[in-house]
């Protein structure tokens, strides 16, 4: 699960870390009385909450929304109103959003804070080692993807265990990296310190803070953050599930999130109900192999309750992009009858319009044919993968 | 004979009252496994699918000699359980489970180091080897006895990957899923080396998946072996994008985005026999 910039900051700041003053506003008024209530005369930074990078570098669809991109800084309270008005619910798009982009509901208004100099600092799961990796750069400019491809000696790697926070050798090994002095040592040991807390005691997945602003003064200020966090463990944060944002996901794969199941949309025509990730992938390489896109993919691996399933199923079939829909199941803990059974409920409710192919194998694999075959419905069997991805391309065809 | 567990392993099953134990244990025993134990917390001295139940691992294994154990416990609980079997020194212990927290499984990996008990998973089939031991939820049924090992991160192309050794009148020594989880138990490396030492095994078929880096270290393993088994090996994920996450800092830890093609090129290079498409496997252990 990720969350939004000003939810990061707030996290950041309940565990010592400086960020500059601000606050979520929803409406230009808010945004105005946020700017009113500090005592700074500006400048402003309004930033679009919604979860992407590159917000600076985007645009927004509508023309109302002006041309600068999702963040702005802004001179006077009177821009404020001005500029939240133009940025609140417009479409940002970025290059992380695709091309649909995104709503903007709510925006930050952050003090303009003036730093010496700013610095690249992250947190994220090494899976090989299973220890926390803290990551840090110096950046200039913010393209710290074409840095980090092009050479790796610029990027300092430390191991952080789960049980124990940053050492002290470690603290300076960071100071010396950034060449920084020692007024920004106590700074910097609170900072990661209370980095790595926040990471453990939320089963954090990603902590990223790009950039962290260095004071004149030494100390260190988080100007922006991106947090994730691990959905597994969700249950034991009742805190965290309440920052939840839906509007972040589609009307499709909020459902079947409600469901239990992982749905994905992609951008071509064919719709996918599969029971693992490693089928979906092998099912999307099988499709691109002959030059056709996934609409979108439904992994059911693990439920077993068949309206469930036959929930899961009619998401599909009512993505308005799916030509054809090709379902490849081994089941093993999933029964394949479960399957056939869903497969006959969701039609039975919105029809069957386009091709279906189905392939089955492992647990009741003959009595989930046998169900489908007695439906008399038009859903032609499959033997393996590649068989099952040319007679639905066919059908598809001879169905035009 | 096999790797780690075959008709002679005796098992304990943790969690064995449950619904989902009840459901495979008895196909497991019905297979053949030797289900000497079950472990309940307070269900001690019930007989459940004729195996006696106990409160806790060491006493399973203090009375039965019980040697390892696959879970069927939620995942919030696998941590526990595990940390039982350590304890207990088990050879092995397996969880199914789905959802354990990443956490979770970093302490679980910090467990581990040190002590005697290898423990394959979470959210895995398990490991199976035909006609002597099930410990997982394999559709038996269509597991041969033979020769090829397989090993794989994804669970449902695991079976894929059994058909296709099928398909080519061959047969399994011995089949274990690692799990695609961000963290997890054994890796290839452990297996590939096993796999070697076993002298029932001729060949192996790997199948890996997109994200993190297991096939690169194993392909940097299997290059140093002197005397090499033929690995065939499938990668899933080609057709995926390239998906900018939210934030860079995963491009940045591995030094740039290594995709699949990277990972099959790594594989190539190491000695791999490396397929595009997963159906193709079954051709080249017919010309093997």
């Amino acid at each position: 699960m990720n969350i939004h910039e000003y939810q990061a900051k707030k996290i950041l700041s309940d565990y010592g870390i400086l960020i500059p003053k601000g606050g979520v506003a929803y409406t230009p008024n808010e945004a105005k009385k946020i700017a009113s209530a500090s005592s700074s005369k500006g400048p402003w930074i309004l930033k679009s909450q919604i979860q992407s990078g590159f917000r600076n570098n985007g645009y927004f669809l509508e023309k109302g929304a002006g041309k600068q991109g999702g963040i702005r800084k802004v001179k006077s309270r009177k821009d404020i109103v001005h500029q939240a008005k133009q940025m609140l619910g417009s479409t940002l798009v970025t290059e992380q959003t695709g091309p649909k982009g995104r709503l903007v509901g709510k925006i930050y208004v952050e003090s303009y804070m003036q730093v010496k100099n700013i610095f690249y600092m992250a947190l994220i799961i090494d899976s090989i080692t299973a220890n926390i990796k803290l990551l840090v750069a110096e950046i200039k400019d913010e393209d710290i993807v074409k840095m980090a491809l092009s050479n790796s000696r610029k990027i300092l790697k430390i191991d952080l265990s789960i049980n124990q926070g940053p050492t002290e050798e470690q603290i300076y090994k960071i100071i010396n990296f950034l060449k920084l002095d020692g007024k920004s040592l106590k700074s910097m040991e609170t900072f990661v310190t209370g980095l790595h807390k926040i990471f453990v005691d939320y089963d954090a997945t990603m902590i990223e803070l790009s950039p962290v602003g260095i004071m004149k003064n030494g100390n260190l200020v988080v100007l922006d953050a991106k947090m994730s966090f691990d959905d597994n463990a969700l249950y034991r944060h009742k805190s965290l599930q309440k920052l939840q944002d839906d509007n972040e996901l589609e009307e499709r794969e909020l459902q079947a999130f409600k469901y239990g199941f992982k749905y994905s949309e992609f951008d071509g025509n064919i719709g996918c109900i599969v029971n693992g990730d490693g089928i979906a992938l092998a099912a999307m390489d099988a499709l691109g192999r002959k030059n056709v896109g996934t609409a979108c993919f439904l992994n059911v691996k693990g439920g077993v309750d068949k309206d469930k399933i036959a929930a899961g199923i009619k998401i599909i079939m009512t993505n308005p992009k799916v030509e054809g829909i090709l379902i490849n199941v081994l089941g093993g803990f999933l029964r394949c009858n479960l399957i056939a059974e869903g497969i006959i409920n969701a039609t039975s409710e919105v029809g069957l319009n386009v091709p279906l192919v189905v392939r089955f194998e492992g647990t009741n694999k003959e009595e989930a044919q046998e169900i489908l075959e007695r439906s008399k419905l038009p859903i032609i069997i499959a033997d393996n993968m590649e068989n099952s991805v040319d007679m639905l391309l066919q059908a598809i065809e001879e169905g035009e | 004979m096999s790797v780690f567990v075959n008709k002679k392993t005796k098992v304990l099953c943790q969690g064995i009252t449950g619904t989902q134990a009840t459901f495979h244990i008895r196909r497991s025993i019905d297979y053949g496994t030797q289900v000497l134990a079950g472990v309940s917390p307070g269900k001690a001295g019930m007989v459940h699918l004729g195996v006696p139940v106990f409160n806790t691992v060491k006493e399973a294994k203090q009375e039965t000699g019980v040697n390892a154990s696959i879970m069927y416990v939620p995942s919030i609980a696998v941590k526990a359980a595990v940390r039982e079997a350590v304890e207990a020194e088990l050879d092995l212990a397996v969880s199914i489970a789905d959802g354990v927290p990443i956490k979770d499984m970093m302490e679980i990996k910090s467990m581990l180091r040190g002590s005697k008990t290898k423990f394959i998973g979470p959210n895995t089939p398990g490991i199976i080897t035909p006609n002597e031991a099930r410990l997982g939820i394999f559709p038996e049924n269509i597991h041969k006895k033979g020769k090829i090992g397989v090993v794989s991160r994804s669970s449902t192309l695991t079976y894929e990957a059994v058909i296709e050794i099928n398909k080519a009148n061959k047969g399994q020594s011995t089949v274990i899923g690692l799990g695609d989880d961000m963290v997890i138990g054994m890796d290839f490396i452990e297996v590939i080396d096993a796999f070697h030492k076993d002298k029932n095994t001729n060949a192996i078929v790997l199948i890996g998946q997109l994200g993190g880096s297991f096939e690169e270290k194993a392909a940097e393993y299997y290059q140093s072996l002197p005397n090499k088994k033929p690995i065939i090996a499938f990668v899933a994920g080609e057709a995926v994008p390239f998906d900018h996450k939210m934030g860079y800092a995963g491009e940045l830890i591995s030094n740039g985005y290594v995709s699949v093609s990277d990972k099959k090129r790594i594989m190539q290079k190491s000695g791999m026999i490396v397929v595009d498409n997963i159906n193709d496997i079954n051709e080249i252990l017919v010309n093997m």
